[in-house]
């Protein structure tokens, strides 16, 4: 979103950056979820992917 | 960037943040299997090693009762032995107490009988000591009696003796008056003649001089049968005297007797009498001779 366009009088939007922001915000969220399930796991069992 | 894009990123991102959440949530709350799985396998060992524990107690006790059992067995068996054995000694007894009760009945009866008979006895006792006490009685006054006939015999023994005296002396007269008239008479060729009286004089009864036995003994030294003599080995020496009788033994069996006839020092010969036809009771010498049986 170029600042010509809101000159132009069309209607007003939310970045394009913030979208990137708002993924990178669930990314993080997932990623800090699978680590979490991971040292869960390694702490639990010993291993992440296999049951001994 | 499209709208729809957009609504996609928002949608996407609050998925994602509401799944991972949830996922958190679960994975927090969620429980620990592997622990629980040791824990559970700990005991499970556990239960394991007390199981066998158990079957090795299990097994040493039925060995143990198995002993036992054939020990209270071999005990049963000496007991029911003690057993049949007290029962044959009860039985033993229980004669015997029979047995003892019919002799305590019989010397119940005994006893009663042996009272009877010893009331009996101590009625007679009383009985006799009353006529003892009786005859005490009469013994003293028969006694009392007694000492005054021996003071009464006494007193006449004296006058008696005093009598005597004077009987010797008018005795002694007599005979030197007897003597006297003797010597005048026989120069006349007479002699006196004792006067007897016509009427007998009886005499009181006088009491025999005691009689000891002369207790001579000895034996035959030769015997002659055809002219029935005998001959003894004692003589005047031993006290034999004329006329005496010996009776001749053997063994403790009469023989015969031998009256003497002749006597000397050491030695004496009689006639044999009361001789016994048997052969074999026929006197020789050897056989004892004595004046007493």
């Amino acid at each position: 979103m170029s600042p010509a366009m809101s000159s132009r009088g069309k209607k007003v939007s939310v970045p394009d950056n913030l979208y990137t922001v708002i993924l990178a915000v669930a990314l993080c969220a997932v990623l800090a979820t699978a680590g979490y399930v991971a040292f869960q796991c390694l702490t639990q069992y010993g291993a992440i992917f296999k049951i001994q | 960037m499209s709208t729809l894009t957009k609504v996609l990123i928002v949608l996407l991102t609050i998925a994602s943040i509401f799944l991972c959440g949830i996922v958190v949530t679960y994975v927090a709350s969620a429980d620990n299997y592997k622990e629980k799985y040791d824990s559970l396998f700990s005991r499970y060992q556990t239960a394991q090693d007390r199981k066998e524990d158990a079957e090795a107690q299990l097994n040493a006790l039925k060995t143990r009762t198995d002993e036992e059992k054939l020990k209270l067995n071999g005990e049963i068996s000496q007991r029911t032995q003690e057993v049949a054995a007290l029962k044959a000694n009860l039985t033993k007894i229980e004669i015997e107490r029979d047995t003892a009760l019919r002799k305590e009945g019989n010397w119940a009866s005994i006893t009663k009988d042996l009272t009877a008979t010893n009331d009996n006895q101590r009625q007679l006792l009383e009985n006799a000591l009353d006529g003892q006490k009786k005859l005490n009685a009469e013994l003293i006054k028969e006694r009392r009696q007694l000492d005054d006939t021996t003071a009464a015999l006494l007193e006449k023994g004296a006058i008696i003796a005093q009598l005597e005296g004077k009987l010797r002396s008018l005795i002694e007269d007599s005979t030197t008056l007897q003597n006297t008239l003797d010597k005048y008479l026989r120069q006349y060729g007479k002699a006196f003649v004792q006067p007897s009286p016509v009427t007998r004089v009886r005499e009181a009864a006088r009491v025999a001089p005691l009689v000891a036995d002369i207790d001579l003994k000895g034996s035959l030294i030769a015997v002659n049968l055809k002219d029935l003599l005998a001959e003894i080995s004692i003589g005047a020496a031993d006290g034999v005297k004329e006329g005496m009788r010996f009776h001749t033994t053997r063994e403790s069996a009469f023989v015969c007797d031998v009256v003497i006839l002749e006597v000397e020092p050491e030695k004496a010969v009689g006639w044999i009498e009361l001789l016994q036809e048997q052969p074999q009771n026929q006197p020789r010498a050897g056989d004892a001779v004595s004046t007493n049986l």
